[in-house]
């Protein structure tokens, strides 16, 4: 390898470096688009890395798939989301890996809502019932899962007092969490996985290594293999490809779930049908006048809006 | 190779665990799925890690590498897709919002 030792050195550290903490980021922040960012520095770490073993191909591919093109439909996503900004969050009271990734974001017009909220608005009786309700789940939640946490973890009391911060953030405010209750079991699970992976790798003695050098020209040999001996799992990831790439434009087609434009767009053609043939399709509305057939189909749409959005509400 | 192997599985580890974090702490499903790709690419690391040390000669690793990265894409453009459907329906695309799926 053209790299010396300590070329080498600080070229894994950086990689590896830059891979958990992009990863960790990625879990942690309170942003949506900052996460995705992360995880965009996670996947160039880890392609360093791969260049570093000498899989150069696999470096190159990393980028241009994973960066190129997963992480643009993944910021796409992101700004569907409820809040990618992590606007809501960013005042609050939060441990401190969070608070760590999430520095510098801004509050979405924090003073004034905060003086509005004390000052007693408008909004202020739907999100105090809000909060006692899913404070009340959060408390059985937190109970559960502290006895849980105690009893299967006796040994480990470092976590303390991450867990009574972590209380007070759930208590406080649930529902704009970007997190679900189960977090701290979550993450007691993770750092065990961790823990024992990284543990075992410690205690096993020794890997059956070869002091051989790969081939230089990585590229040729993994084409001749896809061409050769992997060439019916070729196959089957284009075969695999192209049924996905059929399923999510099947999926995602405006087809039978209209979107709130689509509803109102029909709501009205219902109102004002300009086909002839438009009233043949509600055959009870036939023998009313056409006002009250108006009346009725409006009435009924608007009614169901309003239950879709009752249900919405409840969750 | 100055590197040992267990740096690099070491590394793998605590990816994989920050994946299973992300993946069940988090509320969002766009979450979930960056959770699932970190998990992914800890597996690609230890794969070619282990190619690199202990089989240089045999680039079958590659090959299942390149699989996995293929069939992260299309599992992330399907969940996309689904997750596209989700908010047209009901405007959220965090999983709690769908608890009666739980069966």
């Amino acid at each position: 390898m053209i790299l010396g030792p300590v070329a080498q050195i600080v070229a894994f550290s950086l990689c590896a470096l830059i891979a958990i903490a992009g990863a960790l980021g990625m879990a942690t922040t309170m942003s949506m688009f900052r996460s995705g960012i992360f995880l965009m520095a996670s996947f160039i770490g880890v392609a360093g890395l791969f260049i570093l073993l000498s899989a150069d191909l696999l470096g190159l591919l990393q980028v241009m798939m994973y960066i190129g093109g997963m992480l643009v439909m993944i910021l796409f996503m992101v700004l569907f989301s409820h809040d990618p900004g992590g606007a809501m969050m960013a005042g609050m009271q939060l441990p401190i890996i969070e608070k760590f990734f999430s520095l510098g974001l801004l509050p979405r017009e924090q003073k004034q809502e905060e003086q509005s909220q004390h000052a007693g608005n408008g909004h202020q009786p739907m999100e105090q019932n809000g909060q006692d309700d899913h404070a009340g789940h959060a408390d059985h939640g937190d109970q559960d899962a502290e006895q849980n946490g105690h009893d299967e973890h006796a040994g480990q009391n470092g976590h303390g007092g991450h867990e009574d911060h972590e209380d007070h953030e759930h208590h406080e405010h649930m529902d704009m969490s970007m997190t679900t209750p189960i977090k701290k079991p979550a993450a007691v699970l993770a750092v065990l996985v961790g823990v024992i992976l990284v543990g075992l790798l410690l205690l096993r003695p020794a890997w059956p290594i070869v002091a051989a050098t790969p081939n230089p020209n990585s590229a040729e040999m993994v084409g001749h293999l896809l061409m050769g001996k992997y060439m019916l799992a070729f196959e089957g990831a284009g075969l695999l490809i192209l049924i996905g790439i059929f399923g999510a434009v099947f999926l995602a087609r405006a087809g039978h779930f209209p979107d709130e434009r689509g509803r109102e767009a029909r709501v009205a053609v219902d109102a004002q049908p300009t086909a002839p043939e438009a009233p043949a399709l509600q055959p009870v509305a036939d023998a009313d006048p056409p006002d009250a057939a108006e009346l009725v189909g409006v009435t009924e749409i608007q009614t169901r809006r309003n239950l879709e959005k009752d249900g919405r509400g409840e969750q | 190779m100055i590197i040992p192997l267990t740096a690099y599985l070491i590394v793998g580890a605590v990816l994989f665990a920050i994946g299973i974090y992300a993946v069940l702490a988090q509320r969002s499903a766009v979450m979930i799925l960056m959770g699932i790709e970190v998990l992914l690419n800890a597996i690609g690391l230890n794969l070619i890690a282990f190619w690199r040390f202990v089989r240089p000669d045999d680039y079958s690793a590659q090959i299942f590498t390149i699989l996995i990265v293929t069939i992260g894409a299309v599992e992330m453009a399907v969940g996309l897709a689904i997750m596209l459907l989700l908010y047209r329906n009901r405007q959220t695309v965090q999983v709690d919002a769908y608890e009666e799926l739980h069966g």
